[in-house]
């Protein structure tokens, strides 16, 4: 379970002080997908990146299974990231000199697995999100809606609890946006939580929940 | 492992320009030190590998002064010589009375050094390490021979003096003019090279050297020792007796070769040294090189550590990552460096032999070309090391976003 008890960020961008997460309180229980929409600058990414263990808060606490992620050390959330939580961004975020498989092994190259498990897992992952036949294509030689296909595939690497998405199709066209939702619920349906951040309805309405946010604050 | 390496060959293939200017300024920063090293002990190996053979040879000159030259300060006397034979240890004793003299070639005149010295002696003085050159003889084929003890008025002539000197190259059987009294050439004596004076010295029986050149002055005296432990204590005993025979306090200096290649292996570590700081100096440029090289590649590489972290990568991962790049690439640039000076050291050695006629060796030794590989790579990892730093502790969301 994902909770996060008054959860505050604030920003310094030179003199001025940017609140983008004000108190927010929220709890996602295990298997549950759900979909933060809301307008640019509502602070969708910033809870994302708190819930992710990419950012600490500035005073609040994010807990992920009782943990509260904000006292972790460096090293300790880099684990959690790379054990508990698979990544989709919005600018799919390949490393561009890698191919499919080795970007999909990537994450698992970070946590020790062997090169044969891992090289044999990534396969599997790529043929599973539809890619079986691009392992060797750089993300330049693949199109939007494949890319991200692929970075879904790599977010899969670790077999992670939690999937996160910030705007996951934000990038590509309908039909290619459609194909990632029902990759997403797929994963879903296998018992993983999936948080999704978009300002789109359509996406929106195909989480279990949404939760809507202004100004940085999650309205009820 | 094969993983990271393929991590960083397939970035250093997107940076391929960057990368090779990176490897060059590596290779010349290493090339440079090992090419002045190897040259330094080439310089080093002419003057005392001569010396190496004449270890069990102590020289006595007059007046207390350095290896060099010698009769400035006075001369020995049949005297000296007679109590240096005497003294226990000492196999031979050999005078050479060594003056300037003006010899004259076919209308043309020179002040060079005679050396009067007993015929029998020249083997115990110079052993093997002087010969006669053999079928040189300004290309008359002739091999000549060495002083004998009824020679008279004939002369053997060190290299220079036959082929260099006179406009007219002397062989076997010319006659030259020393002091107004003719002398036949008998032999010609191999090149030495180097910084010894034999190549311009002419060597004639002491004999002729006291009765024609009215030379009697004994200006050095070369002692064979029967056992190389004890020269030094042979040395101070000949200072002692020579000293007494003149009633003077440190008139006789006795070196011992050994002593000598010690105080010319001093000296050239001290050139070695200044060699090296010279040839560290394109090193610090090329550790700048590789500092910035990586502080670039940091940066644009920025977002893809924070995808990294993202990723689940932690702050080793990517530190470990960078060191390896900057590693494999001094790596590289060291093993160029070693092939690069390698081949400036035979450059430097035979441009000085074409340009300046000195014959200077380059020595490559092994442990130089594994030192300049392991310095390559303690610079480039040292010089990588602040950048990778930097990139290990950027904040994942920061460098995610950056563009």
């Amino acid at each position: 379970m994902i909770r996060t008890e008054n959860l505050t960020k604030v920003y310094r961008m030179g003199e001025v002080e940017v609140q983008a997460l004000r108190d927010v309180n929220l709890e996602i229980q295990d298997g549950e997908f759900i979909a933060i929409a809301g307008p640019s600058g509502s602070g969708k990414s910033t809870l994302l990146n708190m819930i992710g263990c990419l950012d600490k808060p500035t005073s609040g606490a994010v807990f992920i299974d009782d943990i509260d992620t904000g006292k972790l050390s460096e090293n300790k959330l880099a684990e959690i990231r790379r054990e508990k939580i698979g990544f989709i961004f919005q600018q799919f975020n390949l490393i561009h000199t890698l191919n499919a498989l080795e970007n999909v092994a990537l994450p698992m190259f970070f946590a020790g697995v062997g090169r044969e498990t891992r090289l044999k897992r990534a396969e599997e992952l790529l043929a599973k999100v539809g890619l079986g036949d691009r392992v060797d294509h750089k993300p330049s030689e693949l199109s939007g809606g494949e890319q991200q296909r692929m970075a879904i595939a790599r977010a899969l690497s670790n077999d992670p609890e939690i999937i996160i998405g910030d705007e996951p199709t934000g990038n590509v066209d309908t039909e290619a946006g459609n194909a990632i939702m029902d990759l997403l619920e797929g994963l879903n349906r296998e018992g993983r939580t999936i948080i999704v951040v978009t300002h789109d309805a359509e996406i929106a309405a195909r989480a279990g929940r949404t939760k809507r946010m202004r100004d940085g604050k999650v309205l009820d | 492992m094969k993983d990271a390496f393929l991590l960083v060959y397939r970035n250093m293939k997107e940076r391929k320009t960057r990368l090779a200017l990176t490897i060059l300024g590596i290779t010349v920063g290493i090339g440079a030190v090992i090419a002045l090293m190897s040259i330094g002990y080439g310089m080093q190996e002419s003057i005392t590998g001569q010396l190496v053979e004449m270890v069990d040879v102590i020289m006595v000159t007059p007046g207390a002064m350095e290896f060099g030259s010698f009769g400035e300060f006075g001369s020995f006397t049949d005297r000296d010589l007679e109590a240096v034979n005497r003294i226990g240890g000492v196999k031979d004793a050999v005078a050479m009375r060594g003056t300037m003299e003006d010899v004259e070639y076919r209308g043309e005149t020179f002040r060079v050094e005679v050396v009067g010295i007993e015929p029998r002696d020249i083997g115990a003085v110079f052993g093997e390490t002087v010969k006669l050159e053999e079928g040189g003889d300004a290309g008359r084929g002739t091999t000549g021979r060495e002083l004998r003890d009824n020679d008279h008025k004939t002369c053997e002539i060190g290299y220079s003096i036959a082929y260099d000197y006179f406009s007219d190259e002397l062989g076997v059987n010319d006659r030259l003019t020393i002091n107004g009294s003719k002398f036949r050439v008998v032999g010609i004596l191999e090149e030495q090279g180097g910084f010894t004076d034999i190549d311009s010295q002419i060597y004639v029986t002491a004999r002729d050297a006291v009765t024609i050149l009215d030379n009697d002055d004994i200006s050095v005296i070369f002692v064979r020792v029967r056992d190389i432990e004890d020269a030094e204590e042979i040395a101070a005993e000949i200072e002692e007796r020579i000293d007494d025979n003149h009633k003077l306090d440190d008139f006789t200096s006795a070196m011992t070769m050994g002593s000598a290649i010690e105080d010319l292996e001093s000296v050239f570590g001290i050139l070695q040294a200044v060699l090296i700081i010279i040839g560290s100096i394109s090193l610090i440029v090329a550790s700048l090189v590789i500092m910035n090289t990586m502080l670039m590649s940091v940066m644009e590489r920025t977002h893809e550590i924070g995808v990294m972290k993202a990723i689940g990568a932690k702050n080793r991962n990517i530190l470990s990552l960078f060191l390896l790049e900057v590693g494999v690439v001094s790596a590289i640039g060291g093993v160029f460096g070693c092939i690069f000076g390698v081949i400036g050291a035979h450059a430097i050695s035979f441009g000085m032999q074409t340009a300046l006629d000195v014959e200077i060796a380059a020595i490559v030794k092994p442990e130089v070309l594994l030192g300049g590989v392991a310095v390559a790579m303690i610079v480039g990892v040292l010089s990588g090391l602040y950048p990778a730093r930097k990139a290990s502790k950027m904040s994942p969301v920061e460098a995610v976003r950056y563009e």
